[in-house]
């Protein structure tokens, strides 16, 4: 199996472009300040799990800028960091073990608690984040990793059928499985 | 194997170094590159194309939810029209006479202009996903001729500052990420309405954890009370003046005991805009 590549960048530039306009929309009001899904994220780990960690590292480097960018605020780098680590690890952590969807999902679900974690501490580092650790954790980064897992199983068939593409076994070199 | 993890460690330690090169760098900078501008327009037009529509049905299940409460807002706004009307008649000759007084003490033009701001209407383009760099895209950029340290308010109060700009789109930077940590955030100058005269006192901080804004460097002999309305003093020359930032919940003693400090509710709500306006002071006395 492999994943296509042309299309999935196309597929989540419109997640990303529906994350930020539509999403907010969404969630109801209460939740606001603790719900921020990445759906950028979630494609990098189908990225890695489908395409291998090479790819994925490129992946996330270049859609964590993106994002960091559009919504340059303090500073630039944060979820690019992040999301190009996670997306690697995530490659490496699947070569070992078979693709299936509650490995995807549990990947997501966790990736996305050490990408906020993370982004938290870059922020902490730069005393910007504004908020003591275990009310970020509490209120921002376990609601949002239920939220990731429940959005990358959403997510699980669309990409399988549109977005995976499977190759004679010979062929694929660079895939797990 | 050894050689290879090695690789990747020394991978990482340059990732590291770089990113907090960059993320030092970009910190407090205040300029956009061009292909940053051109990112921020590409995108801040399909984000338009999106985001209003959501906006409109989001907006269309508000009010439907809100129904039952239209009857008591509309017996509440006929009062606040009766009152309006009034105050309006009192306003023109107020103003008049203050025009012809300006006239008699022979104000310059400037000063006469001072307090003659325009709103620009924006609509939003889109939201941040960072929860702790929440900036939120208007569809207005230099073009419009908006520049950075633009105030941004809506009918209920003031949202933020505009902190970077593109050709089409801008990004507004909302009080909520007050911090004094942070090198490119501006500090509000506040004062109570009522007692412009009296009350002064600086906006600080935003608590994340508790919703509220701080206010602080208020002298022991101010008149602040519980449930006043701060508004923006136009003494620093960043926010114009008399624009709403919420209500006075608590007032307290400092950290040395010499100065009091406001906790203050914010007026706008920041998590569902759909349109801001910015406003334009007069630049009378610029190029």
């Amino acid at each position: 199996m492999t994943i296509r590549m042309n299309r999935t960048i196309a597929a989540t530039l419109l997640l990303v472009v529906l994350e930020t306009c539509v999403v907010p929309w969404l969630i109801p009001p209460a939740w606001s300040d603790r719900l921020f899904p990445h759906l950028a994220f979630i494609m990098t780990v189908y990225v890695a799990v489908f395409g291998g960690r090479h790819r994925a590292f490129f992946f996330g480097l270049g859609f964590g800028l993106l994002q960091d960018e559009l919504f340059y605020g303090h500073m630039i780098g944060a979820y690019s960091f992040g999301m190009a680590l996670l997306g690697y690890l995530c490659g490496l952590v699947m070569k070992r073990s078979r693709v299936s969807l509650a490995a995807v999902i549990v990947m997501a679900g966790i990736g996305s608690g050490v990408l906020d974690t993370m982004v938290y501490w870059i922020y902490e580092l730069f005393s910007l984040a504004g908020v003591s650790f275990g009310y970020a954790v509490y209120n921002q980064v376990l609601p949002t990793l239920l939220l990731q897992a429940f959005l990358a199983l959403l997510l699980y068939l669309p990409v399988r059928r549109w977005l995976v593409r499977t190759l004679p076994s010979s062929a694929a070199d660079d895939g797990p499985a | 194997m050894k050689l290879l993890r090695n690789k990747r460690l020394f991978i990482l330690m340059i990732g590291v170094i770089l990113f907090i090169a960059l993320m030092g760098f970009t910190r407090g900078r205040t300029g956009l590159t061009w292909p940053e501008r051109f990112l921020n327009d590409a995108f801040g037009t399909i984000q338009g194309a999106f985001y209003r529509p959501a906006s409109a049905v989001a907006g269309f299940f508000r009010d439907l939810s809100r129904l039952s409460d239209v009857y008591r807002e509309n017996e509440e706004l006929r009062k606040t029209v009766a009152q309006y009307a009034q105050d309006r008649i009192r306003y023109n000759t107020i103003a008049r006479e203050n025009e012809r007084l300006q006239e008699e003490l022979n104000f310059t033009e400037r000063q006469k202009q001072l307090y003659n701001y325009r709103y620009l209407f924006a609509h939003v383009l889109a939201n941040s996903s960072n929860p702790y760099d929440r900036t939120i895209k208007i569809d207005l950029g230099s073009r419009d001729g908006i520049k950075p340290k633009m105030a941004v308010q809506t009918v209920d109060g003031l949202v933020g500052v505009v902190s970077r700009v593109s050709e089409f789109t801008s990004t507004v930077q909302p009080i909520t990420e007050l911090d004094p940590n942070a090198p490119d955030v501006v500090e509000v100058a506040a004062t109570v309405l009522g007692k412009e005269g009296e009350s002064f006192g600086i906006i600080d901080q935003y608590d994340s954890e508790n919703h509220v804004l701080q206010m602080s460097k208020i002298s022991q002999t101010d008149p602040i009370a519980v449930g006043d309305t701060v508004i923006t003093s136009g003494l620093v020359n960043v926010y114009p003046k008399g624009i709403v930032i919420g209500k006075v919940l608590r007032k307290q003693v400092g950290d040395f005991g010499l100065t009091l400090t406001a906790t203050i509710q914010p007026a706008a709500d920041f998590d569902h805009l759909s349109e801001v306006f910015v406003v334009v002071t007069p630049d009378v006395d610029g190029p």
